[in-house]
């Protein structure tokens, strides 16, 4: 499971060293990604908007090396994170960032749509909750085809009281389908803070509601995040069914570039972010200042390499314009 | 050639379809031991079992979701909605999901799914088991729309649009369920985006959907005694729409009447009666487009109010009566 | 400074010239008094004249349109100078509007459409726009105090076509397009009139202007309609779709009169021109007229107009056409006076100096076609009078004297065309009937 040698050793009893070593990697990328992100946003080089997962990245370190190639992901719309994790491409993310032919979905999707279906990655969601019906067709289909695929399913707590969220998950449950509904509960959505959009204390609880295994974790810890999908993804493949898994985390940006952040404080923002997810995990795997230093160093340097293949990369022909529309 | 109904025909479409190839599957309420609202489905969970027929809560959003995540990932499945008003549930995953996903992905996905919807009025189910709700999905790029009048356009459409692979809505209409017509036992498909001309004439084009088309020709039989000769054209596929024909028999005839049962206000009508305009039939117009449509109403509970809300066959005498003689 | 030239107005009446020819070109050096254009208004030329030095710019129309008159045509453009853009389009629409009251429908009588339109709108006019379902209130009218007239009544028409507002389905046009049919000249037989594809393929394009030429025959010549020739078929067409024509004949023994003439020129004074058979018919009939007021009158919808002054036109043959000049007084004038009147008159004609009081003002025409060899014809009143006198070649002829024995007498045929709206049979028979005792007894009314 998960892709180890036999006697590596296993850093918190569940996680192989090379592994750790990666995802480390990946959060610091993800996070330099999303600041670099801000700054070409603000320089005007990105159209349209982004949302960013910064302070969330503990969540896609820990998800997706749980999983195996052969399973697939429905992202949200703030995923770059997780599209990395998935084994996304830097130039082409950042290509189709800013709309550009080479980009993944030849610059016709953007943030919002970012897709690879070639690696089961089954798109970015612009829709809250739009993801969720189709996580039920995926299991119906995996199930057709009787493989041991698991369908990764994220969402926010704001897509947990969209209406397509019951249907999905109750007909997840009476299906046993192997789908992992994985709930990154930032507290916000949008500008909604969780205690005023919840009667219930954590969203793990609606789990009970549809007859499926529900369990909140601490988003922020690696570990956690990882042993939960790792445990899920095994409950799905025998075909035990779906799991809701709750992982509270905190969003340090605002919702999307526009949004002025009236709704919380800055001592929230604050007191969050003394609590960092990489700097917890670059110390829970030992790794000292200097190396995490030269890690960034590296990620900064991937990044800018990304910036000028996307920058020379060229604009999608308005000569094709109605392509890809129909089969 | 036998005949067999409609209803029958849509079923040995999807038994052949599904004994052709195990990819395709079909989902929906009630369409297990119950043999769906209509009974189009009766018999199939027997032959197929329960995890190719497969039945569902009530979760219309659910239900479409699960076409688009089993169609992107390599299945092809039939969604039906038992009531086409029902799709209104369904909206978000079939406008924003189903339609768009192919191009959001720059053109790297496919999404081969049939949904099946029972529509129409005359039944008495009132305003909200009634609708005609075709021209909404002709208005969203990404879908096809595809509308049979027969039992030999229903088995070839749905067997073309099964092996189709783009999304497709295909509206069915209840008072045809029972419809009988000559049906070929083997596989056939009649393409899609190809109109038909179900009966040919020289004095006024009219162009009729659906159940529409039958209410055509027996207008046309009775006009025929009068001396005035319909031709009657049956687009099949409202999108994508086949006008080389409808363009052709215009310049023929100079006058053209669209006949549908969905209201006429943003119906089809007018889309089509603005493509003919644009064609190079327009020099050739003696006399304005006009459609005859649903009032512009819910449908009715009463009777004969129902009756009334929509074109039956002596209303459409009596337009193109009018027309071909000049009232217009 | 630009130099505006305008069409000038040569003529009390007149609303329009054609442009015949230009003298000049766009660019030429130009003084002042240089004939730059030929114009012409129904059949006579004038030449316009640069109104100073400069060069000739900003040419406006070109040979063969008609300008109405004070439209500028042109400038006299100083060396660097541009010409002025065309401004608003010539006279803006002024039809007196309906005093707020409603806007009179096209279908309303004729009395109804004019007293509602506040300016006088021509007979034929009013008949045009009833016709054509035209609502006067939008036509632009171009004739004195601002009249409406026929040709303002067409142009809207045609500017109505040009705006596409003339009924007609697509196909109609399309059929009328191919066929060279004039769609304004059709009835339409679709709802409120609009025009069918049926009803241009029955249309005969013979009775259309414009029509497609015979195939397959071989041209020798063709002529524009323009000028006089056009102002003939145009006057010639109208005479006979509006005035009901009807012909009375009548034979006259010239033998006395021819006498008489003979007698006179013999011994007339010298330096005095000789007295023509044309003269002394032009005072045979203006003496007829005198004694017949009703056939020296106008036709108009609501009156016949008599007229006291008797100005008798004499039709003159040209190379490229017809001119009537007018003998004014023709009552009051003796034989002598009247022969030189006509000798002139002729002679200017052929050498085109009439002007146009030359052609003004006639009441009553003698059209004689005895020098072509013709020996009796039946003539097209020329409008707007109410009758015409053709009158045919002397003949040598037998004819029964007071004892029934053939005598060889100098016959002359008249005939007249009247225009049965304004008299009947009768009349027009005593006029005839009075003019042949004129000539029989011409030494009574000429002292």
């Amino acid at each position: 499971m998960a892709g180890s040698s036999k006697n590596e050793k296993l850093i918190g009893g569940i996680l192989p060293e090379s592994k750790a070593k990666d995802m480390l990697y990946k959060m610091v990328l993800t996070r330099t990604f999303e600041e670099n992100a801000e700054e070409m946003y603000a320089l005007g080089k990105v159209h349209g908007t982004m949302h960013l997962s910064i302070g969330q990245e503990a969540i896609a370190a820990g998800a997706s090396p749980a999983l195996k190639k052969s399973d697939y992901l429905l992202n949200t719309h703030r995923g770059h994170g997780h599209f990395l994790m998935w084994g996304g491409d830097l130039n082409r993310m950042m290509a189709e960032f800013m709309g550009k032919e080479a980009g993944y979905c030849r610059g016709r999707g953007g943030s919002m749509h970012i897709a690879d279906v070639e690696s089961n990655n089954l798109g970015a969601q612009g829709i809250v909750a739009g993801n969720l019906p189709i996580s039920v067709g995926v299991g119906l289909s995996i199930r057709a085809r009787k493989t041991d695929q698991v369908v990764l399913t994220l969402f926010g707590d704001g897509a947990a009281n969209e209406g397509a969220f019951h249907e999905s998950l109750n007909m997840a449950a009476i299906w046993s389908l192997p789908v992992i509904y994985l709930c990154e509960n930032n507290q916000y959505a949008m500008s909604m803070a969780f205690e005023k959009a919840f009667r219930i204390e954590q969203v793990s609880e609606r789990a009970a509601a549809y007859g499926m295994t529900g369990l909140t974790i601490d988003g922020n810890d690696v570990f956690a995040v990882y042993k939960a999908v790792m445990e899920a993804a095994e409950r799905a493949r025998k075909g035990s069914g779906p799991t809701l898994i709750e992982a509270i985390t905190y969003r340090y940006r605002g919702h999307s570039k526009s949004d002025r952040q009236l709704y919380r404080t800055r001592e929230e923002v604050k007191e969050w972010m003394e609590k960092d997810p990489i700097l917890r995990f670059a110390k829970a795997i030992e790794v000292k200042d200097a190396e995490l230093k030269e890690i960034q160093a590296r990620a900064k340097e991937d990044i800018r390499k990304a910036v000028e293949f996307a920058e020379n990369s060229p604009e999608p022909d308005v000569s094709t314009i109605l392509e890809g529309i129909y089969a | 050639m036998r005949e067999i109904t409609y209803m029958e025909a849509l079923r040995e479409a999807m038994r052949q379809a599904m004994q052709k190839d195990e990819r395709v599957f079909v989902i929906g309420e009630d369409i297990g031991v119950y043999g769906g609202a209509f009974g189009v489905t009766a018999g199939l969970i027997d032959e197929f079992g329960p995890q190719r027929i497969i039945d569902t809560p009530i979760s219309e959003a659910g239900i479409a979701g699960a076409c688009i995540g089993a169609a992107v990932t390599g299945m092809r499945p039939i969604g039906e909605i038992q009531f086409s008003d029902f799709v209104v549930i369904s909206m978000e995953q079939l406008v924003m999901q189903g339609a768009k996903m192919r191009f959001m992905f720059g053109g790297k996905a496919d999404v081969p799914f049939v949904m099946r919807l029972a529509g129409g009025s005359g039944t008495g189910a009132a305003a909200q088991h009634s609708e005609s709700l075709e021209n909404w999905f002709v208005h969203v790029p990404g879908l096809r729309v595809v509308m049979p009048a027969t039992p030999y356009d229903a088995k070839g459409l749905l067997l073309a649009a099964i092996e189709d692979n783009n999304p497709i809505m295909f509206f069915e209409h209840k008072l045809l369920y029972k419809s009988k017509g000559p049906v070929p036992e083997e596989m056939y498909t009649i393409p899609l985006g190809q109109s038909h001309v179900v009966r040919e004439g020289k004095d006024l084009t009219v162009v009729a959907t659906s159940i529409m088309v039958s209410r055509a020709v027996q207008a046309a039989e009775q006009l025929a005694k009068e001396g005035i000769d319909l031709e009657i054209i049956d687009p099949r596929t409202l999108k994508p729409l086949d006008e080389r024909p409808i363009v052709e028999s215009v310049i023929k005839t100079g006058k053209a009447l669209i006949v549908h049962e969905a209201v006429k206000t943003g119906g089809f009508g007018g889309e089509l009666a603005a493509v003919i305009m644009e064609s190079e039939a327009f020099a050739y117009l003696d006399a304005p487009v006009r459609r005859l449509a649903g009032l512009d109403m819910p449908i009715p509970y009463n009777r004969n109010l129902e009756y009334h809300a929509v074109p039956q066959v002596e209303n459409i005498v009596e337009e193109a009566r009018k027309m071909v003689k000049g009232q217009y | 400074m630009a130099k505006e030239i305008i069409m000038p107005k040569f003529g009390f009446t007149q609303e329009e010239s054609e442009i015949l020819e230009w003298l000049k070109q766009e660019g030429d050096s130009v003084e002042k008094g240089d004939p730059i254009a030929v114009v012409s208004t129904d059949k006579i030329s004038m030449e316009v004249e640069a109104p100073e030095n400069g060069i000739l710019g900003g040419i406006r129309y070109k040979a063969g349109d008609v300008v109405p008159v004070t439209n500028i045509i042109a400038f006299v453009l100083q060396p660097g100078e541009q010409a002025p853009q065309a401004g608003a389009p010539p006279a803006a629409v002024k039809v007196a509007k309906v005093a707020e009251a409603e806007a009179p429908k096209a279908g309303k009588t004729v009395e109804q459409v004019e007293q509602a339109a506040g300016v006088s709108v021509s007979p034929v006019a009013q008949r045009l726009a009833a016709d054509k379902q035209v609502d006067l209130n939008l036509v632009q009218g171009s004739g004195r105090d601002g009249q409406i007239t026929r040709k303002d009544v067409e142009d809207y028409l045609a500017a109505q076509i040009a705006g596409g507002k003339l009924k007609a389905t697509p196909a109609a046009r399309r059929v009328a397009q191919e066929k060279q049919i004039d769609l304004r000249t059709l009835r339409g037989s679709g709802p409120g009139g609009r025009i069918q594809a049926a009803d241009v393929a029955a249309a005969r394009p013979a009775a259309q202007a414009g029509q497609a030429t015979l195939s397959g025959l071989r041209i020798l010549k063709e002529i524009p309609l323009i000028g006089m020739r056009r102002t003939i078929a145009q006057n010639m067409q109208r005479s006979m779709q509006e005035a009901p024509h009807m012909f009375l004949e009548v034979d006259v023994e010239m033998d006395a009169a021819e006498g008489l003439r003979r007698l006179a020129n013999e011994n007339k004074v010298a330096g005095t021109p000789k007295i023509s058979v044309t003269a002394v018919i032009v005072k045979a009939v203006a003496q007829a007229l005198k004694q017949n007021p009703i056939v020296n009158s106008q036709f108009s919808s609501e009156k016949l107009i008599l007229y006291s002054d008797i100005n008798v036109g004499v039709a003159t043959a040209l190379d490229n056409g017809l001119i009537v000049p007018v003998i004014h007084n023709a009552d009051t004038k003796d034989l002598v006076q009247i022969s030189r009147e006509v000798n002139d008159l002729a002679q200017r004609a052929r050498e085109n100096k009439l002007q146009p009081d030359d052609l003004s003002n006639g009441t009553f025409t003698i059209s004689n076609l005895g020098m072509f060899g013709i020996d009796r014809f039946t003539a097209i009143i020329n409008p707007p009078q109410s009758a015409i006198l053709a009158v045919g070649k002397m003949n040598r002829v037998f004819v029964p004297d007071e004892h029934d024995q053939p005598v060889l007498r100098n016959v002359i045929a008249f005939s007249l065309s009247a225009d049965h709206r304004v008299m009947d049979g009768s009349q027009a028979a005593k006029f005839l009937t009075d003019l042949k005792n004129n000539l029989l007894n011409l030494g009574e009314i000429v002292k």
